[in-house]
């Protein structure tokens, strides 16, 4: 069920060697899901630090969303599919 | 005495009764059911090379809204690419979620205490998941607020049957049986809520019991 750790530049030093990263997948709040939980599916699916976990899940749980990842439109859908199989509420759009 | 999930040094382990060993089986069955991929029993018109490679024919949305939550769309705003990417996935995460329910199940037959192996507790983990998130669109808990919204139903219909009471029977037929559906659907109402309620504690003690082998917790 967890895959390799995913490697995640930071998206300014993407801009700055002009990689392109036009897609991201973004996790929703709801109330059913564990503050844990989606820290611990942030943690052992992303390879993400705990500390990074935590924000994410945070952002997810106070603001209402968060971009949890972006790349190419592929990798995109696998995290999205990933997620969807972990309950977590993911999806994906074109990064405006 | 029930006891959560916690780490043992070769796996996870609970203590749970047989009462609740029941519910859980009766909880995943009923997702494993519901999970139930609906074009795998009309293989005849299933294209085969499609079915090979695990491309299905379904583009909407379960109609069922508790399905659906476990099998969302993965655009929020564009139906047509919800539409492909349902086509090519939604088989499979069914029968990823059907074979992780399936590990639960079978090991739930297990003698006291339950002891899991990593891969097996991953598989309760999004069990649990599953499982609340169906009770939890079931109940119509899909705020924040919401699961003390319920709480407040559940008792005020329970209610509504002690009023009843006093009401002269043969006068009040009508009032007097809808205060007893009405009790019964508060009483139906607060037995979901605790059983939720119980499986959120069952699936934060397993969290916790993981979240102690991560690579970020074994360095401390």
């Amino acid at each position: 069920m967890v895959t390799s750790p995913v490697e995640l530049d930071d998206p300014r030093s993407d801009a700055e060697v002009g990689v392109v990263r036009p897609w991201v997948t973004l996790v929703w709040n709801d109330p059913v899901n564990l503050m844990s939980y989606v820290t611990y599916v942030f943690q052992s699916y992303f390879g993400y630090s705990k500390a990074k976990a935590e924000k994410l899940m945070m952002d997810v749980h106070l603001k209402g969303r968060a971009v949890v990842a972006n790349g190419d439109r592929e990798e995109m859908e696998r995290h999205v599919e990933a997620l969807q199989g972990f309950g977590l509420w993911a999806t994906m759009q074109k990064d405006d | 005495m029930t006891r959560g999930f916690r780490r043992a040094r070769h796996d996870v382990r609970a203590r749970l009764g047989d009462d609740e060993r029941r519910v859980l089986r009766d909880v995943f069955t009923e997702v494993y059911d519901l999970l139930e991929d609906p074009a795998a029993s009309e293989p005849a018109e299933q294209d085969p090379l499609a079915a090979l490679v695990g491309i299905g024919r379904t583009v909407r949305p379960p109609e069922d809204p508790a399905l659906a939550r476990l099998l969302p769309d993965a655009h929020r705003d564009d139906p047509e690419a919800s539409a492909e990417f349902r086509r090519y996935t939604e088989s499979e995460l069914r029968a990823r979620k059907r074979s992780g329910l399936r590990v639960a199940l079978d090991t739930l037959a297990r003698p006291s205490p339950l002891r899991l192996d990593d891969t097996e507790a991953q598989a309760w983990l999004v069990a649990l998941t599953d499982v609340r998130l169906v009770l939890a669109e079931r109940m119509g808990l899909r705020t924040d607020d919401d699961h003390a919204l319920l709480e407040q139903v559940a008792a005020r219909l329970a209610e509504a049957e002690d009023d009843s009471d006093d009401l002269v029977v043969t006068a009040a037929d009508e009032s007097a049986r809808g205060a007893t559906a009405a009790a019964d659907a508060g009483r139906r109402l607060a037995m979901t809520l605790a059983l939720y309620d119980f499986l959120a504690w069952l699936q934060e003690t397993l969290v916790e019991a993981m979240a102690a082998a991560l690579p970020d917790e074994r360095g401390r």
